[in-house]
């Protein structure tokens, strides 16, 4: 934790997004990020590689603080790859920012990110959700096990492709290969 | 020589003094399972209007069958033994407690010269019968290859053995006064004051060190249903589990009446030996009957004790505080100094001992100012 | 016989002591339902805690995305399940907020009042449990159950529905309150307030429930914020932080209530923030029903018939009974949301299970986990 995080907590008001977005702008570009505006946040569209020093320089510099990742959302688009949202605030400055991170779509050999871990313990358990539910690799996560699935269920339900229904589930077979069938 | 040889003349050998103790027995045994089914009846319908239910009312008028009915339902369960227990130890662990319960029992004095045999070493009978129960509830953690059991068990053994000491030395307190271990003898001897009027600090110290022995709240910790859901007896179901049953009653109840004759003067107070036999049962009885009230009353109220704070309670409260009780009994005993000076340093022990406890209730008058600190913060309306 | 130095009694260094491990749950009365956690004990001590989850794991956000917007409702309210109307105001607000819809000001009104009774009933479910736990018999659970049963009591008279009404509808709110709302619920807080202070006297005037609870498991906001902890597990650090108030959604910021907050971050000051923050929402009420206004439309009549909603994306964050109850939705044109992703606190504090857990008793753990206050609902949804 830096020094200023060692003072008593001010909860301040939430601040327009506007403000926050301009403020980001210049680090968008040093990352070569994107900024955009979803219906309640800034987004900011960020590539995989780059995503640990943006944290990192979020996290740190004063202006922004985002101390608390409140939120990791996986979505899937198909053929179109997939994407990672993740929701961070700061409780310093009480503001939102969404960065997005582009994935290529399941199977392919780059669908990883890197873990949040070491700046946010919190993201331990997301990841792992995310994780099983996507197929998503998370590169330094200490312990990538299925949390919600049985551990020898090897599907990601979330995934579009994954039927809602009738597939037939090969659960625990030994000898076979892990995985559903439709 | 002939009398040892005579089968119905002899004291300990003869045939009717053996029939006479089974028929006792036999009495003594239907009696105490009636009770304890009364007891079990009485605890949930104590607690349930502590809690604002009704407890049992279907099974017969007011629910007074339910116990019954509960009895048969377990004697026709199934009685399972886990793979992984040790057959033999598993399966004698609930009599190795019950039989201990059960001998102490026979000694007790419900009136006059009323129960199975009276022994003049009836209160060292008594505490060394109790003593054995550990055996039992050590049988039946450690064979019922469970962890919560063993778990249950070892807490069990911790404090079973440590809130011994206490109980004795609280017991031996009184026995100096009385100078006598025959239970008849001390009941005998309370006719106008009864002893815990001479030894309140020795009586506080025997409930609450009872309330420990009989895994009762505020120290269920070997039977912590929150945390290992039972304790020692988490495997047992149908007849055997009942036997863990009717022993924890019974003793519930054995233990009640063993106060009631120790400290409340039994049979004998107030009302004396000239009676009959049918109020002296009464007494007895509704003494015992306060005692349990009280456990239960405590049983609804109150949370349980850490493990750590049970033992550092004993050994840093309780083993100090009858010691000094004795010491001060042996002074004035040997000085001869009047009984009233008995009343008075026991009261100042008790005093010095409700103080300790509550030392953690002057804590808690900041515990209410922190709740006051908050409420003021909050300006939330205080109660 | 001589014994020789060889033949003594081993020193308790000596002795070859292992660890044991102990399961507790998923079928536990500790455990609050199928939540599983292996502990590795030193005897009473608990060394490491490996949380298990997942047995009530029933596809939330998979449903979700194969039912129209409205139908997808009757999912949501079974998360938080002992506070459904909180978790059908988050998931209709965040409908609402991908397609733009305005919400009447009557049913505004409503919701608050609906969620602030839910928020009372999880409360008092905590206080209720968590005095079994610290090993209470039970008196406090059936306490708490009667106020308890006069909310849900109420639920079914407004709702038509006791634990999951689906009254909160995506615009406003199905139907219009009973006539004798008023009374019947100026009457269900009296009774409320009553219950209360009956815990409240129950345990914190109990010295061994507060002697068990008091130092236990202390935590700072920085540790908390950074596990991602929130609600009253957050609070009772020290920070105000609720989002009632820091990002106010609904009509919360028109009303009048105060943030309850602990100091050291230990299961009492966990206990106690709950219980204060049931006066506030209690506060809350009164002002809602002074203020309602008396008539008016409960739900808006310029909705769609079936909602399609193009291209939008929103995270809503709404204080849920036991954190941040955060809902991100993304809507991609169609009738079905593309993609809602239930951001639960009980989740999120349960993670940082592990890090409270070691090095306590394992009579603590038991009480940790319940200051959690976790609904397994939530957890695994």
């Amino acid at each position: 934790m830096s020094k200023a995080a060692s003072l008593p907590y001010v909860v301040t008001p939430q601040i327009p997004n506007a403000r926050l977005a301009d403020a980001l702008g210049a680090v968008a570009a040093q990352f070569g990020a994107t900024l955009g505006q979803t219906k309640s946040d800034v987004n900011l569209d960020v590539p995989a590689d780059r995503l640990r020093d943006l944290v990192r320089t979020l996290k740190e510099r004063s202006a922004f603080q985002f101390d608390y990742l409140r939120n990791m959302a996986g979505v899937d688009f198909g053929e179109e790859g997939m994407a990672i949202k993740y929701q961070l605030y700061s409780f310093r400055h009480g503001h939102t920012l969404q960065i997005t991170v582009p994935l290529p779509p399941h199977n392919h050999p780059h669908a990883s990110v890197p873990s949040l871990v070491e700046f946010y313990g919190a993201a331990d358990w997301h990841e792992r959700e995310a994780a099983e539910m996507f197929g998503i690799h998370f590169e330094g996560h200490p312990n990538l096990k299925n949390l919600l699935l049985e551990e020898d269920l090897h599907i990601h339900p979330l995934l579009k492709a994954h039927p809602l229904q009738k597939a037939e589930i090969k659960q625990g077979i030994e000898d076979g290969p892990a995985g559903f069938n439709f | 020589m002939s009398e040892v040889l005579n089968p119905f003349g002899s004291e300990i050998f003869g045939i009717w003094n053996w029939l006479d103790a089974i028929i006792r027995v036999v009495i003594m045994v239907t009696v105490m399972t009636v009770v304890v089914m009364y007891l079990i009846y009485g605890e949930r319908k104590i607690v349930a209007r502590f809690q604002q239910r009704l407890g049992p009312t279907r099974t017969g008028p007011a629910g007074l069958l339910q116990s019954f009915a509960d009895a048969l339902k377990l004697v026709g369960k199934e009685d399972l033994r886990p793979k992984r227990a040790d057959r033999w130890v598993f399966e004698f662990a609930p009599f190795a407690t019950f039989v201990p319960v059960f001998i102490t029992l026979s000694i007790l004095p419900f009136a006059q010269d009323w129960g199975v045999r009276n022994l003049p070493l009836g209160l060292f009978f008594m505490i060394s019968a109790l003593g054995l129960e550990i055996v039992g509830v050590m049988m039946a953690g450690l064979g019922s290859g469970n962890k919560f059991a063993l778990l249950g068990a070892v807490r069990a053994a911790a404090q079973m053995i440590s809130y011994e000491i206490p109980l004795v030395l609280s017991l031996l307190a009184v026995v100096m006064i009385a100078g006598t271990l025959d239970l008849n003898q001390m009941a005998l001897q309370q006719d106008r004051y009864p002893y815990v009027i001479l030894q309140p600090l020795a009586f506080l110290i025997f409930f609450t060190a009872m309330l420990s022995e009989l895994h009762r709240a505020p120290f269920d910790i070997p039977v912590a249903e929150s945390e290992i859901v039972g304790g020692y007896f988490v495997e047992y179901s149908g007849i055997r589990w009942s036997m863990f049953m009717l022993s924890e009653y019974a003793a519930m109840w054995g233990f009640s009446i063993f106060g009631a004759v120790v400290f409340l003067g039994g049979w004998q107070f107030p009302m004396g030996e000239d009676w009959g036999w049918g109020w002296q049962l009464a007494l007895t009885m509704g003494k015992s009957l306060a005692f349990i009230f009280v456990m239960l009353w405590v049983r609804a109220t109150v949370p349980r004790l850490r493990i750590d704070q049970l033992m550092s309670f004993c050994w840093k409260v309780l083993l100090p505080m009858s010691l000094v009780q004795i010491l001060a009994n042996g002074f004035i005993l040997v000085y001869g100094g009047p009984y009233w000076l008995l009343t008075l340093t026991s009261s100042l022990g008790a005093a010095v001992l409700v103080a300790i406890i509550m030392r953690q209730a002057f804590r808690r008058s900041s515990t209410k100012t922190l709740v006051g600190a908050y409420r003021t913060q909050l300006q939330v309306p205080a109660p | 016989m001589t014994v020789w130095p060889d033949q003594l009694a081993p020193t308790e260094a000596e002795f070859d002591t292992v660890d044991m491990t102990i399961n507790i749950g998923p079928q536990h009365p500790a455990t609050h339902g199928v939540f599983r956690m292996v502990l590795t004990v030193d005897g009473e001590l608990v060394v490491d805690c490996e949380p298990y989850i997942g047995y009530l794991h029933r596809g939330l956000e998979k449903l979700t995305e194969t039912a129209d917007y409205r139908q997808a409702m009757g999912w949501w309210d079974r998360t938080d399940y002992l506070a459904g109307m909180c978790c059908e105001f988050a998931y209709c607000d965040t409908v609402e907020r991908l397609a733009g819809f305005e919400v009447p000001d009557r049913a505004q009104y409503i919701r608050v009042i609906m969620a602030e009774l839910s928020r009372i009933n999880s409360h008092f479910m905590f206080l209720g449990a968590f005095g079994a736990d610290v090993g209470s018999f039970g008196t406090s659970f059936i306490y708490g159950w009667r106020e308890r049963e006069r909310i849900y009591d109420l639920f079914e008279e407004v709702a038509g529905d006791r634990m999951f009404p689906t009254y909160i509808k995506v615009g406003g709110v199905t139907m219009d309150l009973p006539e004798n709302f008023e009374s019947r619920c100026r009457w269900l807080i009296a009774s409320i307030k009553q219950g209360i202070e009956d815990l409240d006297g129950l345990l914190t005037g109990n010295e061994i429930f507060v002697e068990r609870c008091r130092g236990l498991s202390p935590m700072s906001t920085e540790e908390a914020i950074g596990l991602g902890i929130t609600g009253p597990v957050l609070r009772a650090t020290g920070i105000p932080w609720d989002l009632r108030k820091a990002e106010p959604y609904g009509i919360y910021s028109q009303l009048n209530f105060d943030i309850p907050t602990g100091r050291n971050g230990d299961v009492f000051d966990r206990y106690f923030v709950r219980l204060s923050e049931m006066y506030q929402s209690v506060r809350i009420i009164e002002q809602c029903l002074a203020e309602m206004p008396k008539s008016g439309l409960v739900l808006n009549p310029d909705l769609p018939k079936t909602l399609r909603i193009t291209d939008a994306e929103v995270y809503v964050r709404h204080e849920g009974t036991k954190g941040e109850y955060g809902v991100f939705g993304m809507a991609k044109g169609g009738t079905n949301a593309y993609r809602m992703k239930l951001r639960s606190p009980s989740f999120c504090n349960l993670s940082a299970l592990r890090r409270m857990v070691v090095g306590s008793y394992v009579a603590d753990a038991v009480i940790i986990l319940g200051s959690l206050d976790i609904v397994l609902g939530e957890v695994d949804k």
